[in-house]
C-alpha cells in the first residue's frame, strides 16, 4: 500500500493524460468499473475515443430512455403484484445488468447502503420498491432534499421506529441515526442533541401509506439542537444538522470510499476540498461525483485496484463485461448469499464494504456463485456460449483467451504464472465452452479478481 | 474421521502424561500444558448479542419500587419472573437461562460497561471489540490478539471460527491469522462440479507466489488459502453428527448445533463467535425481547446440555454479552433506547454459579443510565487467564482485575 499522504491540490486537478498515466483501455475499463459494473470490450473502445470528460459528462446527467423505462416498469409490476420483497432484488439485479445508466443505478445503490432500510422489518414490497425510486430520483440530485424526502419517508419511518415517536417519551432511533450514519458522523453531536432532535420529530406518522404530520403527538416546544433554539418546526430541525461544518464532510468522506478507495480512511485535508465545493453547489451530488471521477486522483495508483468488489461489482460486473444475461431470480439469491442482499442491508448502518466483504465462507461462495452462473442453461453471452463469444472477440486461442478475459475483468495484473495455469486449463480436453467457464471459475478465486 | 482423529490424538500424544502435572503447577501454566492436546484444551464460545440487550428486563430487580416506576409499561411482574433470589429474577422467557442456573452452570456479571459510555450501536460494539476507543488506531480484535499471540506451532488448525451469516465482528480480526467464517456447514465448501483438476488448479492459483507486497491482495490471498484449507478439513469433519439432544428451531441454536458438532470432530479450534440479533428494542419491545430471550435460553442451554453429553462439558464455556444496556426509564413507543451497564452471562461446567456483583442502583443514574462498577475488560481478563490460559494484560492492552466467575 502507499502510505505517501495524497497532496489535495494535485489530488482534484482535473486528469489530463500524460507519459506516466496515458489515457487507454486499463483507464477507460477502470473508469467504466467504477461508475457503473463493468464494460464490454466494445465499450471500453468507445471511451477511450471519447476521452474522460465526455463520459463522465454524460455519466453525470442520464437522458431517460423510455424503452428501457417500460421494460423496468412491467417487472416491477410482476414482482409487486407477488407482494413478496424478497423478490425485489430480482428486479434490482435486473435493472443494473440492464440499465443504460450505470452511474445512476450504482449510486441509487450507494443512497441504498447510506440510508439503509431493510425489507425484513418494513416487510412490504411497494414501501420499499417507492424507498427505491426515491432514491434513483435523488441519486444524482439534491443531498439536502433527500434527506428531507427520506425522514418522510415510509419505509425509514417504520425502520427507524419515527411511527411511535410521541411527545409523552420521546423515541430516539431516527434522531441518533440521522446524525451518526446519514448525516455527521460518530462524535459531531452530543446525547443531549439526540433527546432535543427526537422531540422535533414527534408525530411524524404514516396513515394509510403515506406521511402524515399528527400535531397531537408532536411537542411544539422549545428545542435545541446543535446550538440552535427554536421550536424548530417541520423539516427545520433537518436544516439544522444539514448545515453543520460536517455534513458535507461527511457525505464526500463516504463518496470517496464508495467511488475511489478502502483504505487508508481519506484524510480531511483531502475531502476538504470537495465538502466545500458540494456547499457551494447546494447538495448537488453530480457536482462531486462528476469531480472525483475526472480527477488525477481517480487514475492514479491510489485508487486504480484499491476496491474490494462487492458482490454487485463482482457478479454484475462480470455479465455485464461479457454482454451475460441470466436468470434474475437466481442472481439476487446469489448477491443475498455473499452479503449484499438487495433491500435486506445487514443494519442500519448498511454495508460496511472493503474487507468487511471478505471472509472464507463469502471467498467460497463467491468462486461457487461465479462457477454455477457462467454454467447455468440461462446463462447466455451475447446470446451464445463463451467460445462463440471469445471467437467474435477475435480470441481464438487459449492465450489469445486468457488474455482478453484479464484485460477485461482484472484491474491489476496476476503473475505470469497465474496466467500459464489459466491457459493450460483452457487446453484441456473438452468442449471448448466448458473449458472457458473452468478457466472463469478458477479466476474467480484468485485475489486479484477480488479488487477493482 | 471424527472419532479417528480423537482416537489418534489420544494413543499418539499420551494425554494422561500432560494431565498429570495438573495437580502440582498453577492453574496458568497448566492450561499451557494442556494446550498441546486437542482433546483437554478450553473452548470459548462467544455469543454476541447485537443491538443492546435490555439487562433491567433480562436479570429483573423486581422487588425494586424505582424498577415499577421508571417501567410503568414494560416491567416484569413480580409474580411472573423466574426467581434467582429474593430480589433478582428472570424475564419468564429466559427458561434455559434459569435451567442452566439451577444446574450450577450459570454465573451472572452484574453492572458490566466502561468508563464514559457511547450509546452508538456501531462505536459502542467497536469498543467492547477492540477495548480500544475511537481516537486509538484499531486494527485488530481482542480475540484476533490472542489468537496472533497463541498461534504458535499451530499451523494448520483453525484456532477460531466465526459461525453466522453477518460479516465477521472484530473482535476476531488478527494481524497474522484469518478466522474463517461459515454461514452453513453445505456451504462451506469449494464447488467442483466433481472434477478433481479443478480443485488442485484452484489451490495452485491461491498459492501463487505474487511479487509485489500489498495489503489488500496479501490480506485476500492469506484468506482466500485459510478458506480453502478449512473448508477440507470442516468438511471432513462434519459428517454424521447425530445428538439425543433437542435442539429448540432458532438461527442461533442451528449454529450452536454446529458448534457443538465441531467441537466432537476435535478440530482443535479455541474460539467460537456466534451473534444473535434483534435486541433494538426501541418500539413494541415486550413481544420482540420475549422471542429473543427464549432463543438465547433455549439454545445456550441446549448446546451446554449437548456438550456434557458429549464428554466435553468441563471444557467448555459460553460468554455473552451486548454492547449496551438500554435506558432505565421507557419511551412513549413501548420501547427503551440506548443506555449504558448490563449483565455478562457466562455458562458451562465449570462457571462459578450465581449472582457476581450488586445490581446497579435504580436511582443513582447517570444521564437516566445505569452505573457500571465492572469493567467489561475485567471479564475479558477472566476468561483469557483463567479459561483460556493466556495472559490478559498484552491482550487487552492493559491489566485488569479477574472476576471470580470459574470454579478453582
Amino acid at each position: 500500500m502507499k502510505t505517501t499522504a495524497i497532496d489535495p491540490t494535485w489530488a482534484w486537478l482535473p486528469y489530463r493524460a500524460s507519459e506516466e498515466q496515458p489515457w487507454n483501455r486499463g483507464r477507460a475499463a477502470h473508469l467504466l468499473r467504477r461508475a457503473g459494473f463493468g464494460a464490454t470490450s466494445q465499450e471500453i473502445d468507445a471511451a477511450v475515443e471519447k476521452g474522460p470528460e465526455e463520459i463522465v459528462a454524460d455519466l453525470v446527467s442520464p437522458r431517460l430512455d423510455a424503452a428501457f423505462e417500460l421494460e423496468s416498469d412491467a417487472f416491477a409490476k410482476t414482482i409487486l403484484a407477488s407482494g413478496d420483497p424478497k423478490n425485489l432484488s430480482a428486479w434490482w439485479s435486473y435493472v443494473m445488468l440492464r440499465t443504460p445508466h450505470p452511474l445512476l443505478e450504482k449510486t441509487t445503490l450507494f443512497w441504498h447502503g447510506h440510508f439503509a432500510t431493510s425489507a425484513a422489518k418494513v416487510e412490504d414490497a411497494e414501501t420499499m420498491y417507492n424507498q427505491n425510486r426515491l432514491f434513483r430520483q435523488f441519486a444524482l440530485g439534491d443531498f439536502g432534499k433527500l434527506t428531507h424526502a427520506i425522514s418522510r419517508d415510509p419505509a425509514m419511518l417504520t425502520y427507524l421506529d419515527s411511527i411511535t415517536n410521541r411527545k409523552a417519551h420521546p423515541n430516539e432511533n431516527y434522531a441518533r441515526e440521522l446524525m451518526e450514519l446519514f448525516c455527521l458522523g460518530e462524535g459531531n453531536y452530543s446525547e443531549n442533541d439526540i433527546q432535543e432532535l427526537a422531540r422535533c420529530f414527534t408525530g411524524w406518522e404514516i396513515r394509510r401509506g403515506k406521511f402524515r404530520f399528527n400535531q397531537f403527538q408532536h411537542d411544539p416546544g422549545m428545542k435545541s439542537v446543535l446550538g440552535h433554539s427554536g421550536p424548530l418546526p417541520e423539516g427545520k430541525s433537518i436544516d439544522v444538522v444539514l448545515d453543520q461544518p460536517a455534513a458535507p464532510q461527511f457525505i464526500v468522506s463516504k463518496l470517496i470510499r464508495y467511488f475511489m478507495f478502502d483504505e487508508p480512511a481519506a484524510s480531511d485535508e483531502l475531502v476538504e476540498p470537495l465538502a466545500n465545493e458540494l456547499r457551494e453547489h447546494e447538495w448537488d451530488i453530480s457536482h462531486v461525483v462528476r469531480r472525483m471521477l475526472t480527477s488525477q486522483l481517480f487514475y492514479s495508483e491510489h485508487v486504480i485496484g484499491r476496491k474490494v468488489r462487492s458482490p454487485v461489482d463482482l457478479v454484475v460486473g462480470l455479465l455485464r463485461t461479457l454482454e451475460g444475461s441470466t436468470n434474475a431470480y437466481q442472481l439476487g439469491d446469489d448477491l443475498n448469499q455473499l452479503g449484499q442482499g438487495l433491500f435486506y442491508p445487514p443494519n442500519v448502518k448498511g454495508w460496511d464494504g472493503g474487507r468487511a466483504w471478505i471472509n472464507s465462507s463469502t471467498l467460497l461462495g463467491r468462486a461457487n456463485v461465479i462457477g454455477r452462473i457462467i454454467r447455468d442453461e440461462n446463462t447466455r453471452f451475447a446470446s451464445g456460449n463463451l467460445n462463440e463469444y471469445f471467437n467474435r472477440l477475435d480470441a481464438n486461442s487459449a492465450p489469445a483467451i486468457v488474455d482478453k478475459l484479464l484485460e477485461l475483468t482484472l484491474a491489476v495484473q496476476p503473475p505470469q504464472t497465474v496466467k500459464e495455469q489459466l491457459v493450460e486449463v483452457i487446453n484441456r480436453n473438452g468442449d471448448r465452452s466448458e473449458r472457458i467457464a473452468e478457466a472463469i471459475h478458477a479466476l474467480s478465486t484468485i485475489p486479484e479478481f477480488q479488487v477493482m | 474421521m471424527r472419532s479417528n482423529r480423537r482416537e489418534f490424538l489420544k494413543t499418539t500424544l499420551g494425554t494422561s502424561a500432560v494431565v498429570s502435572l495438573g495437580a502440582t503447577v498453577p492453574g496458568f501454566l497448566r492450561a499451557a500444558a494442556v494446550a498441546s492436546t486437542d482433546d483437554k484444551e478450553t473452548i470459548l464460545v462467544v455469543v454476541q448479542l447485537s443491538g443492546g440487550n435490555d439487562g433491567l428486563n433480562t436479570v429483573v430487580p423486581f422487588s425494586d419500587p424505582a424498577y415499577r416506576g421508571s417501567r410503568p409499561k414494560l416491567a416484569i411482574p413480580a409474580s411472573d419472573v423466574l426467581k434467582i433470589n429474593d430480589a433478582l429474577g428472570f424475564h419468564p422467557s429466559a427458561r434455559g437461562f434459569a435451567d442452566l442456573l439451577e444446574d450450577n452452570s450459570l454465573a451472572i456479571v452484574q453492572g458490566v460497561g466502561y468508563d464514559n459510555p457511547n450509546r452508538s450501536h456501531f462505536e459502542s460494539m467497536d469498543i467492547w471489540h477492540t477495548c480500544q476507543r475511537k481516537s486509538d488506531t484499531r486494527t485488530t480484535g481482542w480475540l484476533g490478539r490472542y489468537l496472533d499471540a497463541s498461534q504458535a506451532n499451530r499451523s494448520g488448525v483453525s484456532l477460531a471460527f466465526h459461525l453466522g451469516h453477518e460479516k465477521q465482528p472484530f473482535a476476531l480480526t488478527a494481524e497474522d491469522v484469518r478466522v474463517p467464517s461459515i454461514s452453513s456447514l453445505e456451504g462451506f465448501r469449494l464447488n467442483d462440479s466433481g472434477d478433481k483438476e479443478v480443485r488442485s488448479t484452484i489451490s495452485k492459483l491461491a498459492s501463487s507466489a505474487r511479487q509485489e507486497s500489498d495489503s489488500i491482495l496479501d490480506f485476500l490471498q492469506s484468506t482466500t488459502t485459510v478458506a480453502l484449507s478449512a473448508s477440507q478439513r470442516v468438511e471432513e469433519a462434519s459428517r454424521d453428527y447425530k445428538t439425543p439432544i433437542d435442539y429448540p428451531e432458532s438461527d442461533l441454536a442451528t449454529k450452536l448445533k454446529t458448534v457443538a458438532q465441531l467441537i466432537d470432530a476435535g478440530l482443535g479450534t479455541r474460539v467460537y463467535y456466534v451473534t444473535l440479533d434483534g435486541f433494538d428494542t426501541h418500539s413494541q419491545q415486550p413481544a420482540a425481547h420475549a422471542v429473543l430471550l427464549s432463543q438465547l435460553g433455549g439454545a445456550v442451554s441446549s448446546f451446554i446440555k449437548d456438550i456434557k453429553h458429549q464428554g466435553h462439558g468441563d471444557r467448555v464455556a459460553v460468554l455473552a454479552f451486548s454492547e449496551f444496556g438500554r435506558r432505565v426509564e421507557e419511551n412513549a413507543s413501548e420501547g427503551t433506547d440506548h443506555g449504558a451497564a448490563a449483565p455478562m452471562f457466562l455458562a458451562g461446567n465449570k462457571v462459578r454459579a450465581g449472582v457476581i456483583g450488586d445490581h446497579p442502583s435504580l436511582t443513582d443514574l447517570e444521564d437516566g443510565d445505569l452505573k457500571f462498577h465492572t469493567d467489561f475488560r475485567q471479564v475479558y481478563a477472566t476468561v483469557l487467564e483463567s479459561w483460556l490460559g493466556w495472559p490478559s494484560k498484552s491482550v487487552l492492552d492493559g491489566s485488569y482485575d479477574p472476576v471470580d466467575a470459574f470454579e478453582a
